[in-house]
Parts: structure tokens; C-alpha cells; sequence
């Protein structure tokens, strides 16, 4: 539960995996927009989904990386963070 | 290539990123005066192999000229190509005004020897060392030859006819005549050239089965054609792109016309085969000639391939002989590369830019670390050598066996 993604955190990424500097506060006021719009292409987004894996150990929903807006992205990967963290499963 | 009812090729815009300069004034001033940048091998990960001495591009930041989104995906030979591209369409003074209302009007064709190997090595000891999943998406584009040629597409908003040449060094010239033909069919300009970076370790480790590959370790000896101490060439990062509009078009927007390419053929005669390779590159002189409808003694300079193998030097010598009989002896000949190295595909394109530059200054750039010739060609050495020059003849030849040979016109309109 602490392991929640934030709008911080996923600017950061967006700056470590595909160079984009995106100001967080941005992406709060600009949530519903694309990820097109902020810069992101499909390849980003998956160096985003794969840094996120190789730090909890564990894969990402499928369509993580299918999501447009980074308001999706978060309420599905928070979504399934929340989800396993209650009903721990086993194996990764 | 050059009919007066086809649409013919200029060049309006010339981008340069070489190891004697990071601009296309400091490459022809250091080309001009005759300085040798070859060094001693300082790239990290390389300074243990055999090769020793290689032309790097120093003092280089990407980052100046090319946002960071574009360079976290790209190699450092895409950066090159970038930066390079970015230059010459400043050259050119062709922006997004010119084209954006006819984005499919400006296409984009590049040449690459051997893709991104820096960025392709990084991500290969992510996989065997740490695992598949830290293996970076960009992987997937980074290291393709094509990877130049998309983004600079990308960056620009470049629509129209895209192509990449994966070839050896004479690919950098077919690429130029690719860009003719796109021209031709209807394209207004097409941002086109070469640069490489063969400098990453585990790209010098593919270089070192080159039976041609010098390992001398004197900067000053380790790449002299032409010369009874030829021992081989030293490869060279960096590259050049240019700016080539249909002519009318490039008049229209009130360019500057720098150069006209007025022909090119192209010949394979086999990998390592420099013997054959007298009778493929005057096939290709030939062809180069006719398609210009240029005599031979138009020709006021000679870009010698100048690979620095005596087997190939004296076949380069002698198919300059064939093709053009009498007027061979008088005509100067000139390798500014042997300051710099062979750049791969770059190597032909910054030839070409240095033609252009050579005849709108009217002086032949001298031959750097060659003295004492052992052919019979009037080699330019020592200093640069004043002179009308308003044709030019640049040759190339790749490791592989392609022959390749341009001619280009001096612009009408050139300062001088």
C-alpha cells in the first residue's frame, strides 16, 4: 500500500526512460491528456511499465501499457497494487 | 541525373559532425589548412585493443543541438546524424515555414555501415548480464540502420520519400544518388547524408577481422595511401548530412544553389578484392561521367577513395588512369580523410561537402600525413592548392566491394 504510484514518481520516470521533463503539477492540472500530448510514445510508456516491474518484482497489469493518459496509468496500476497487496499472491 | 528537362539535384545546405570539426566552418577550416586530428584511441572499453589510433569526434554535445527525448532513444550515431541534419538545414535556412504546408514535399535518406553500437552493446550486457527485463524498449529502434533516417523524419516532420542504404563506404554515395532519384520523381528536397560511430568496444571488435584495419599506433603513420608506408586505413566517427533540392524548388525559396550532382554510378567487384576493384571503379568513373555528360578533362579535382592498402591504392591509381587517359597526370588529387580516418558511410559525404566547400573556395584541400608518393597521380599534399575548380570527382569504395563515383557542378551562383 505504501508502494502507490504518484504523479511525482511517474514524471520521473518519464524523464529517466525517455527523456522528457514534464513538471508533476502538470500532470496533475493535465491528467485526462495523452501521454502523445506530454511527448510519451508507445515505447516509452513500455520502459515505464518494464522500470516499474524490475522494481516491485513483479509484471504490471497487461494493458499497462495500453494506456493514453496517465490518469489511467495510474488508477490501473494503483488499482492492481492495492489489489495485490491485500490478496497477496504467490509466485511473481 | 543531370538532363536540362529533368529536375536536377542541388545542394543548398551542408552538416557537418567530424573528428577535425563540429560545425561545417571548423571541418573545412582544419580540411583547408591540412591539420590531422588521427589520436590515439580514447574511447572507454577500447583503450586495450589492437586498433590504436582512430578519428573520434571530441568536444561533442548532443544535447546542444537535439532535445533529450530524441537522444535517450538514439545511438551516438543517430546523434551525429542529427545534429549533422540540424546544421545543414540552418545552412539551407530550410524550416518548418518552407514545408509546413507540403510536409510530403521533403523526404529523408541516409547511409549506415553498421547501425548503433554503443547503444546495441549497452543493452546486450543488460541481457546476458542482468536478464531480459532490463533490456530497454529502445533497443528495438537504437541499433538499426534505419534508426537515422526515422528520426530525423520524425524530428522534422519530414513525410515525404524515406529511405536508408545499409551498405559499406561507397553507400554514402549511393545515398546522395538516391536522394537524385526521389528528386527526380517528384520530391522537393530530401535531407540526406551519412555519420557513423564505429568507436563503441564492441563495434572496434567487429572491425578487428578487417585484414585492412591498421593497428599502428602512430597517429602521424598509421593511415598514409599512396605512399610506399600505406599499412592499412583508420576508421573514423562522425559524418555529414546535406540539404539537396530540386533546383527550381530551391530557386523558388531564393536558396543559395552551392552545388549541382550531376552523376553517379555504382559497381561491386567484391569483398577485399582490390585488384578487381581498378575495373569496378572506372566502370563506375565512367558511369558517372556519362550520367553527367561530363568529359574527362572537365574533371579539376579528384576525392580519391584512398584506402591505404597498396593493392588498393594502386588499383584506385590505375582506374583513375583508364578513365581519364591523358588528362590523369595533370589533374590533382586529393584524401583529406587521411587527417581524419574513414568514417564508413560518412566518409564519401564528408568528401562531398568538401568538394562543394573546395569549389567555392577554389583551392584543393591538401592530403594530411602523406608525403613521398609512389603512383603516378598528382597528389595533393603538404598545403592547400589554389585553383579554379568547377568540377569534382569524388570516389569511394567499401570493405565489402562497392565501388561508387560522383560528379558534382560548382553552383552557378557561388561566392568565391
Amino acid at each position: 500500500m505504501t508502494a502507490q504510484l504518484t504523479l511525482d514518481e511517474l514524471a520521473a520516470l518519464m524523464k529517466s526512460a525517455a527523456g522528457l521533463t514534464v513538471d508533476p503539477k502538470e500532470l496533475a492540472n493535465r491528467s485526462e491528456s495523452t501521454f502523445a500530448e506530454f511527448g510519451l510514445d508507445s515505447l516509452g510508456l513500455l520502459g515505464i511499465v518494464g522500470e516499474l516491474e524490475n522494481r516491485h518484482g513483479r509484471p504490471m497489469p497487461t494493458d499497462a501499457e495500453r494506456c493514453k493518459t496517465p490518469r489511467d496509468f495510474l488508477d490501473l496500476v494503483n488499482t492492481s497494487q492495492k489489489h495485490t497487496d491485500t490478496v497477496p499472491t504467490t509466485g511473481a | 541525373m543531370s538532363s536540362p528537362k529533368e529536375r536536377r539535384s542541388v545542394v543548398t545546405g551542408i552538416g557537418v559532425i567530424a573528428p577535425n570539426g563540429v560545425s561545417t566552418d571548423a571541418f573545412w577550416k582544419a580540411t583547408r589548412e591540412g591539420i590531422s586530428v588521427l589520436d590515439v584511441v580514447t574511447r572507454e572499453g577500447c583503450e586495450h585493443l589492437p586498433l590504436k589510433v582512430a578519428g573520434e569526434v571530441r568536444g561533442f554535445d548532443p544535447a546542444d543541438l537535439i532535445e533529450e527525448r530524441y537522444l535517450v532513444q538514439t545511438d551516438r550515431f543517430t546523434h551525429f546524424a542529427m545534429a549533422a541534419a540540424n546544421l545543414a538545414l540552418d545552412d539551407a535556412r530550410l524550416g518548418r515555414a518552407d514545408y509546413n504546408d507540403s510536409p510530403f514535399a521533403v523526404g529523408v535518406v541516409t547511409a549506415a555501415g553498421s547501425g548503433g553500437g554503443e547503444f546495441g552493446q549497452r543493452e546486450l550486457q543488460r541481457l546476458w548480464g542482468q536478464g531480459s527485463r532490463h533490456v530497454g524498449p529502445y533497443q528495438s529502434i537504437a541499433w538499426f540502420y534505419a534508426a537515422s533516417t526515422g528520426q530525423i523524419s520524425i524530428r522534422g516532420g519530414f513525410k515525404g520519400p524515406c529511405g536508408v542504404v545499409a551498405s559499406d563506404e561507397a553507400g554514402g554515395l549511393d545515398a546522395l544518388a538516391h536522394a537524385c532519384r526521389t528528386i527526380r520523381r517528384g520530391t522537393d528536397a530530401v535531407v540526406v547524408g551519412a555519420a557513423e560511430a564505429p568507436l563503441a568496444p564492441y563495434s572496434v571488435v567487429c572491425q578487428l577481422g578487417y585484414d585492412d584495419l591498421s593497428t599502428l599506433d602512430d597517429p602521424a603513420r598509421a593511415y598514409r595511401p599512396f605512399t610506399s608506408g600505406a599499412c592499412g586505413f583508420v576508421p573514423a566517427e562522425g559524418g555529414a548530412m546535406l540539404v539537396v533540392e530540386e533546383e527550381a524548388a530551391a530557386r523558388s525559396r531564393g536558396a543559395t544553389v552551392r552545388a549541382v550532382l550531376s552523376g553517379h554510378a555504382a559497381t561491386f567487384t567484391g569483398a577485399s578484392l582490390w585488384e578487381e576493384s581498378r575495373d569496378g571503379l572506372a566502370h563506375a568513373i565512367r558511369g558517372a561521367l556519362e550520367d553527367a555528360r561530363c568529359a574527362p578533362e572537365e574533371i579539376d579535382v579528384v576525392f580519391a577513395d584512398a584506402l591505404g592498402v597498396p593493392a588498393a591504392d594502386r588499383a584506385e591509381a590505375l582506374a583513375i588512369a583508364d578513365t581519364l587517359g591523358r588528362h590523369a597526370p595533370q589533374v590533382p588529387v586529393t584524401a583529406p580523410k587521411t587527417g581524419t580516418g574513414r568514417a564508413y558511410c560518412g566518409a564519401p559525404v564528408l568528401d562531398i561537402a568538401a568538394a562543394v566547400l573546395a569549389m567555392e573556395d577554389g583551392v584543393v584541400p591538401p592530403t594530411p600525413n602523406v608525403v613521398d608518393v609512389c603512383h603516378d597521380l598528382d597528389v595533393v599534399t603538404g598545403r592547400a592548392r589554389p585553383g579554379e575548380l568547377r568540377t569534382a570527382l569524388v570516389l569511394s569504395r567499401g570493405l565489402m566491394g562497392s565501388n561508387a563515383a560522383m560528379v558534382l557542378r560548382k553552383g552557378p551562383k557561388s561566392p568565391s
